[in-house]
């Protein structure tokens, strides 16, 4: 009786991988398959030469490059603001919090990871109409809001990863740096950080993750269809997750559909490369084996 | 209590306790210089803990209550290690301490023995990479890596990073080496390799020694303690 049951965990752990990974594959197939058909020369820039367009001389009009400059500058400005204050949350649990207070603040941000981005989209919103009326015609739905609003939908993540990361380094690890003199700060940042970095890159990218692929909390706190490449943080954006949710709901022929799939095929090539990239930061080369 | 002329480590009514449970109960005693001392005894009776009491590193850990007094004997005179004019990371400079299981620091193996160099404030880069290699040369590790001192530490074999953590702790030439358990998780091979070495480091520091192994501790202890209910005694 117990082997069998054995046996069947083991084959019900086994088809539940099968299972997720034939899903992944049928996943990213569809995308590839119908997105690769769109990756036309013209589908970045349009009519305008790429230089022209990198150096910001001309606009695209008819490109995905907008979006895609949008997509990269707010996750740029998210992180900016999430990751120092993700970091410092998550040693201050880790290292310094105690007790009951502790316990407390681990829930409230457990509970905050739970909360659906369209909530934290809507305290975006709320925040931009109390700085349109602190500063009429100057503040209104713009990248610095979607960045701030973006980047408390995944402190949470960073946060606890950085925390549950801290936490799981070994006592005797813990203990090498205190032994030979050092005091808490330094232990903390010449042994307990460098030591769990791949877990708290592996938090980081999960952050990333979240933020490039929501819509609901840009679409009310500053993305639109057309706004041409950001010039300034009070200015509104184009992003790629948008205008696929805009295309996908607005399309007026099968070839805009295709533009559609083309453009998350992007963002699902600019997920991979910065999986990649953070992988690259934190071990120095993302196929190596860590130590 | 018996007293060594040339004493070392000294206990005087040492209690520890870990909330209500007392784990060392009114321990006086006197461990020697330039000698392997060994402390032996059952799982769970304190040893590790005592160790930790000479180089204050319970306080690290938490949860921990100390009576009693705790003395050095540096530049001949007997010196309480909770005194205000012994800072805890002087204290800790002068004790070295290796662990059960190596533990290199998550930089390079020249990192690693610079790091205790760096937080007692120096900086010259000369007399780091001079210190390195006599720590090196004097574990014996200097010919397996000399050639690769950028790589991460981690990337060495378990014997390795033992000797790596070893050489680490003499670079700021301790007065008193506290080794738990260090031979428990290397093969017996490089065992023999760190025995031997602990017999030639004997001549220049006091080490205290927590094993399990009987067969070791008779091999290379000069004085032999069993820690059992609470209290420390003498076998040899």
């Amino acid at each position: 009786m117990r082997r069998a049951l054995g046996t069947l965990t083991i084959a019900f752990s086994f088809a539940a991988t099968l299972l997720l990974f034939a899903a992944v594959l049928f996943f990213v197939g569809v995308i590839v398959y119908r997105g690769w058909s769109g990756l036309a020369p013209g589908l970045i820039f349009g009519d305008t030469r790429p230089l022209d367009a990198l150096l910001l001389r001309r606009q695209v009009f008819d490109g995905l490059f907008p979006a895609m400059a949008g997509t990269l500058a707010l996750m740029a400005l998210t992180m900016t603001l999430a990751v120092p204050a993700g970091l410092a949350t998550g040693i201050y649990l880790a290292e310094y919090a105690r007790g009951r207070g502790k316990a407390l603040l681990s829930l409230l941000f457990d509970i905050l990871a739970g909360l659906p981005s369209i909530v934290v989209g809507l305290a975006g919103l709320a925040l931009t109409i109390i700085l349109h009326r602190i500063f009429p015609g100057r503040i209104g739905p713009c990248l610095l809001i979607s960045a701030l609003a973006l980047a408390f939908l995944v402190l949470p993540y960073l946060v606890r990863s950085v925390q549950l990361a801290l936490e799981s380094v070994p006592r005797t690890l813990r203990l090498t740096a205190p032994a030979l003199g050092a005091d808490k700060l330094t232990t903390i940042r010449a042994v307990l950080l460098p030591a769990c970095l791949p877990e708290i890159a592996g938090g980081i990218i999960l952050a990333v993750g979240r933020a490039i692929e929501d819509t609901a909390v840009i679409m009310l706190t500053g993305a639109v269809a057309s706004a041409g490449v950001p010039r300034s943080l009070l200015a509104q954006y184009e992003a790629l997750p948008f205008y696929i949710y805009y295309i996908s709901g607005q399309y007026a022929d099968p070839e805009e559909l295709q533009r559609g799939f083309a453009a998350a095929l992007l963002l699902l090539a600019m997920c991979v490369v910065m999986l990649l990239a953070a992988q690259l930061l934190s071990t120095g080369n993302p196929l190596r084996r860590r130590p | 209590m018996t007293t060594t002329m040339n004493g070392k480590i000294r206990t005087e009514k040492l209690s520890f306790s870990y909330g209500e449970r007392l784990l060392l109960g009114d321990i006086s005693v006197e461990f020697a210089d330039q000698a392997i001392t060994a402390i032996t005894g059952p799982s769970g009776t304190g040893k590790s803990t005592l160790l930790t009491v000479f180089n204050r590193l319970w306080e690290e850990i938490g949860g921990g209550a100390l009576r009693g007094r705790v003395l050095l004997r540096l530049e001949g005179r007997w010196q309480d290690i909770h005194a205000a004019e012994m800072p805890v990371s002087m204290l800790r400079r002068r004790v070295g301490m290796v662990f059960q299981t190596p533990n290199p620091l998550p930089m390079s193996i020249s990192a690693n023995l610079a790091f205790p160099l760096k937080l007692a404030g120096i900086e010259d880069k000369q007399e780091i990479a001079a210190r390195s290699r006599e720590a090196l040369l004097r574990v014996h590790l200097l010919t397996e890596v000399e050639d690769r001192l950028g790589s991460d530490a981690r990337l060495l074999s378990g014997g390795q990073q033992q000797r790596l953590c070893l050489a680490r702790a003499l670079m700021l030439h301790p007065e008193v080496l506290l080794l738990d358990e260090p031979t428990s998780s290397l093969d017996p091979k490089a065992c023999t390799g760190i025995e031997e070495l602990l017999l030639e480091l004997k001549e220049s520091c006091a080490i205290v020694l927590v094993s399990h192994y009987q067969d070791q501790i008779s091999r290379i202890a000069d004085q032999v303690y069993l820690l059992g209910e609470r209290t420390l005694l003498r076998q040899r």
